[in-house]
């Protein structure tokens, strides 16, 4: 398939982009960018361990073809700490145990600061809707949802 | 709950978050799929589409025409990657050996041959054009049918049966029979029995006969699989990153394969994205041999699909139990026979479930034999604490439905009964120090258990409420470990150890080295080297990271420790039995003037001119006393008995883990196992087509349990000291798993008044328990 020339604006940069079109956003952003933080669990959407923000809505970048994000606002785990200082949400996860292998967290994390943005006060019920879209194998779920509980209290 | 009093620590024993928690939130945190070596070629598999065939032959002419595909490889040509020339893939009766199939695949998915590419997608359409002759071969898959006479052979006969991966979880005192004679299908055979079984069923007053069943199960890591081999020709050098909870097994098991010289042999470890006794050595030999056979990186990631269908899953089991007590709760015998489903090569652990299964409890009489039973199915691999939730989901109902039958309290009966320190088991080894009975006893002061008949007050004509519970746990792996622990130049320390950090061990690591050198954690950095910069040490699995290299860590510091005494007797002309470490400096106690402080003890061990040899502590542990630890849990319930639906309301696990180094992340385990057992009472399940392909190879229909599903978990610790754990500490990682299915399984019948004889309790078997569905002929009791 004859490669392609677009723009991706990743983390407030833009990335001039030249692949196949057929490539996933997923692709593109761990093999061309580099940024390794979004994974691939299953390729079919339904882990959610690829998560990545496009205008602030959760979008499972495995299932996006990559030149379909160009002009939009793509933010992936690697944008999310403002230089050191750690977004809320990933101090969270620290101080409440929610990190064990932590292949799910960046996924997860990025569902957790979209769910806060959309309902800033959720139930706990809400919470547990709200990322049963992300598996996690390890932490049976209690300390991520404490996590996100605490952040969206605070 | 504390048993018995025990010293006041600094550090051990204190909730703390993970010193290295930043790498995993940022996306910085490097995982096998995530390296990326220059002039790296990447490999996809071609499956065997069939469950039994003989391999007619593998013409690679059409792929190798396509633009990037350099090398199709099949098992014939791995003598090239063998270092004597041998091929170990020729006639594998192993899995591990069988690099690729050779001659015949004997099940869905096995690899036969490997497409090397440029680009992922040049080596996907490789795949499709690579033109394989199968001539189909009758194939077995029912367990009860492959252990007939005159069964199809699942495969040609094996030998040399690889049991490695569950040794790595746990240390056996049994011998196991390993087939001779007739090819059959049963690869193994192991029996125990004590005292008269017809004797003690005689003086029963209620006898439970049944036959459980448990399915096959995904480990349910949410990375796949993943290695990238990187051979030198011009050096012999080859290094290997993989997903492993484990670099000194697949450093050895490359060496085996490829009798490759260790010297020349690097194995680094990635950051790993969850094992639960999956991620062994599986496709590190095969990529090994690739790389070296093609001269160039090779990068292996599996699909999710693959992952399901041909990594290795847990085994199923068909489990017959029969089993006697009398009116005063007493138990009197039991018979058990208890057959694992092997897949295609043997390496299923019916040892393990046929010792657990009888030796929790006090059998006066038992006969019990574990049979490993090869089938045209994906070979199965270990999980958290392997084959035991099988067993216990078998002997929990049973202990259930008789003290039911007798109506007696199942929380008292089990606690008159359980194992306790110095009792033998099934095989006759003694359990040494153990906290099953404290366990238990919690587990039944427990609210949910002490208000269960409110809760069941709660049901509504279609809506049962009921609560049950159960017993697990695990004996844990040994193995020998070493660490070290060097003095930086600044006073701070930096340690290194061999062993894989999955859930946050290496905080527990910095928990230990504080306690002893008496720091704070900020001024410890642990490394996790690699299989040429570590000292040995096995691998994160038989909840055994902890117990064994957290002890070697403990006497590495306490030598690094006299050997900064010994230097500071010298320079403050005092006693080394005077001195203390304190305030990050050497002092004599009662005088803090005299006193030397850590970086400047450094300074004097490493400068020009330095009078004192560099301070490295080393620690190094044979670890031969288990430490087994128990778990008790809680589960109530809500039965749909329109659509058999089950949901979880409440859950609680109560754990023996000897001594919580550190409770957040012991909690973090005890959860985690928690909810895996959950998805093997209601959820987990390989479902297979009558042609042995895997009807749900995803992940939405091989379903997990997602947050949505369940409960807020309540972890209680129980801490009944080990004789021989760090500080007391005991294997914490797999007990969690071993009683959440048999929990469920037993609140459904407190429910509904019926049981499953068959887990995940999907809605049809609920209904089918309840008669709705089905012939009806699974009525309550036996």
């Amino acid at each position: 398939m004859a490669k392609q020339i677009f723009t991706l604006n990743v983390n407030g940069r833009d990335h001039e982009v030249y692949t196949e079109p057929n490539q996933s956003l997923l692709e593109v952003v761990r093999d061309e960018l580099r940024l390794t933080g979004a994974k691939e669990g299953c390729g079919t959407g339904d882990c959610g361990a690829c998560t990545v923000l496009v205008d602030g809505r959760i979008v499972t970048s495995c299932l996006v073809l990559a030149p379909d994000a160009a002009g939009r606002e793509i933010t992936t785990i690697e944008g999310l700490a403002d230089g050191e200082k750690l977004h809320p949400m990933q101090q969270a996860f620290i101080d409440h145990g929610s990190v064990q292998c932590g292949f799910c967290i960046p996924g997860m994390i990025l569902s957790s600061v979209a769910l806060l943005e959309e309902n800033p006060a959720p139930t706990r019920d809400e919470i547990r809707r709200g990322i049963a879209g992300n598996l996690c194998r390890c932490t049976g779920y209690r300390k991520i949802v404490e996590a996100i509980e605490s952040v969206a209290g605070s | 709950m504390t048993t018995e009093t025990r010293p006041e620590y600094s550090s051990v024993g204190k909730r703390e978050t993970r010193i290295e928690g930043a790498g995993k939130v940022t996306g910085g945190a490097i995982y096998a799929a995530d390296v990326q070596v220059p002039d790296m070629l990447h490999c996809k598999l071609v499956h065997s589409p069939h469950a039994h065939a003989r391999i007619v032959s593998i013409d690679a002419t059409k792929a190798l025409a396509i633009d990037g595909v350099e090398r199709v490889i099949v098992a014939e040509d791995f003598g090239q990657a063998v270092k004597d020339g041998s091929n170990p893939a020729i006639d594998a009766s192993n899995r591990g050996a069988a690099l690729l199939a050779h001659k015949q695949a004997v099940f869905t998915g096995e690899p036969v041959a490997a497409v090397l590419a440029e680009t992922p997608s040049a080596a996907e359409e490789g795949v499709e054009a690579v033109e394989v002759t199968y001539e189909v071969l009758p194939h077995v898959l029912d367990l009860e049918a492959a252990m007939e006479d005159g069964s199809p052979l699942a495969r040609p006969p094996v030998s040399d049966i690889d049991h490695s991966e569950e040794e790595a979880h746990v240390t056996l005192d049994v011998d196991t029979e390993e087939a001779e004679g007739k090819p059959t299908n049963v690869a193994s055979h192991v029996s125990f029995t004590r005292g008269d079984i017809e004797a003690g069923f005689a003086e029963s007053d209620v006898i439970v006969e049944r036959t459980w069943r448990s399915a096959s199960m995904h480990q349910g890591y949410i990375e796949p699989h993943a290695t990238v081999a990187d051979f030198k020709p011009a050096t012999g050098e080859l290094t290997v990153w993989a997903a492993t909870q484990g670099q000194f097994m697949v450093r050895d098991t490359i060496m085996r394969t490829l009798k490759w010289p260790e010297t020349k042999l690097r194995v680094i470890g990635c950051e790993l994205g969850g094992g639960f006794g999956g991620k062994m050595t599986l496709n590190s030999p095969l990529v090994a041999a690739l790389s070296v056979i093609a001269g160039r990186p090779v990068k292996l990631v599996l699909t999710r699909a693959e992952d399901i269908t041909a990594a290795a899953p847990a085994p199923r089991a068909m489990i017959n139990l029969k089993t006697g007590m009398k009116k005063d709760g007493s138990l009197t015998a039991i018979e058990a026979s208890v057959v694992y489903g092997a897949g295609a090569y043997p390496g299923a652990p019916a040892a393990v479930g046929a010792l657990l299964g009888t030796s929790f409890y006090k059998w006066p009489n038992l006969k019990a034999d574990g049979y490993e039973v090869l089938t045209n199915h994906v070979s199965v691999g270990a999980i958290r604490a392997p084959g035991t939730h099988n067993a216990m989901h078998a002997v929990e109902q049973n202990i259930d439905e008789m003290a039911r039958q007798l109506d007696l309290d199942a929380g008292a009966v089990r606690l008159q009964n359980v194992s306790q320190t110095g009792d033998p088991m099934a095989s006759g080894q003694e359990f040494t120090k153990i906290g099953l009975d404290e366990t238990v006893t919690q587990a039944i002061e427990h609210p949910l258990w002490k208000n269960r008949e409110a809760a069941k007050a709660e049901s509504t004509d279609t809506k049962m409420v009921g609560v049950g519970l159960a017993i697990g746990g695990w004996l844990g792996g040994l193995q020998p470990a070493a660490a070290e622990v060097m003095l930086n130049n600044d006073g701070t320390v930096n340690a290194v150890t061999g062993v894989n950090d999955i859930t946050g061990t290496n905080t527990s690591f910095a928990q230990i080295l504080a306690e002893e050198l008496n720091i704070s954690l900020d001024q410890i950095n642990i490394t996790t080297g690699d299989t040429k910069t570590a000292p040995f040490a096995g691998m994160s699995a038989g909840s055994k990271t902890l117990f064994t290299v957290g002890r070697a860590l403990r006497e590495a510091a306490i030598d690094l420790r006299e050997q900064m005494f010994e230097v500071a007797a010298d320079r403050l002309e005092a006693n080394e039995n005077d001195l203390e470490l304190k305030d990050n400096a050497v002092s004599v106690k009662g005088s803090p003037d005299q006193s030397l402080g850590m970086d400047r003890l450094a300074s004097m061990t490493t400068g020009f001119g330095a009078l004192y040899k560099p301070l490295v502590g080393s620690g190094s542990i044979a670890a031969r006393i288990q430490a087994p630890g128990f778990t008790a849990q809680l589960v109530k319930v809500e039965v749909d008995t329109d659509t058999g639906n089950v949901e979880l309301k409440d859950f609680a696990i109560v754990q023996d883990v000897g001594f919580a180094i550190n409770p957040l992340s012991v909690e973090g385990q005890m959860e985690g196992g928690a909810v895996q057992g959950m998805g093997i009472g209601l959820w987990e399940e390989y479902i297979y087509d009558d042609d042995g392909k895997l009807r749900n190879a995803g992940l939405l229909d091989y379903r997990m349990p997602t947050a949505a599903d369940v409960p807020d978990i309540e972890s209680l610790i129980v801490e009944v000291p080990s004789e021989d754990g760090p500080y007391g500490a005991r294997g914490v990682g797999e007990p969690s798993i071993t009683a959440g299915g048999a929990a469920i399984a037993n609140a459904i019948a407190d429910a509904i008044g019926a049981r499953v004889s068959e887990i995940p309790a999907t809605p049809e078997r609920v209904l089918r328990a309840l008669g709705t569905v089905g012939d009806g002929a699974e009525a309550a009791g036996s």
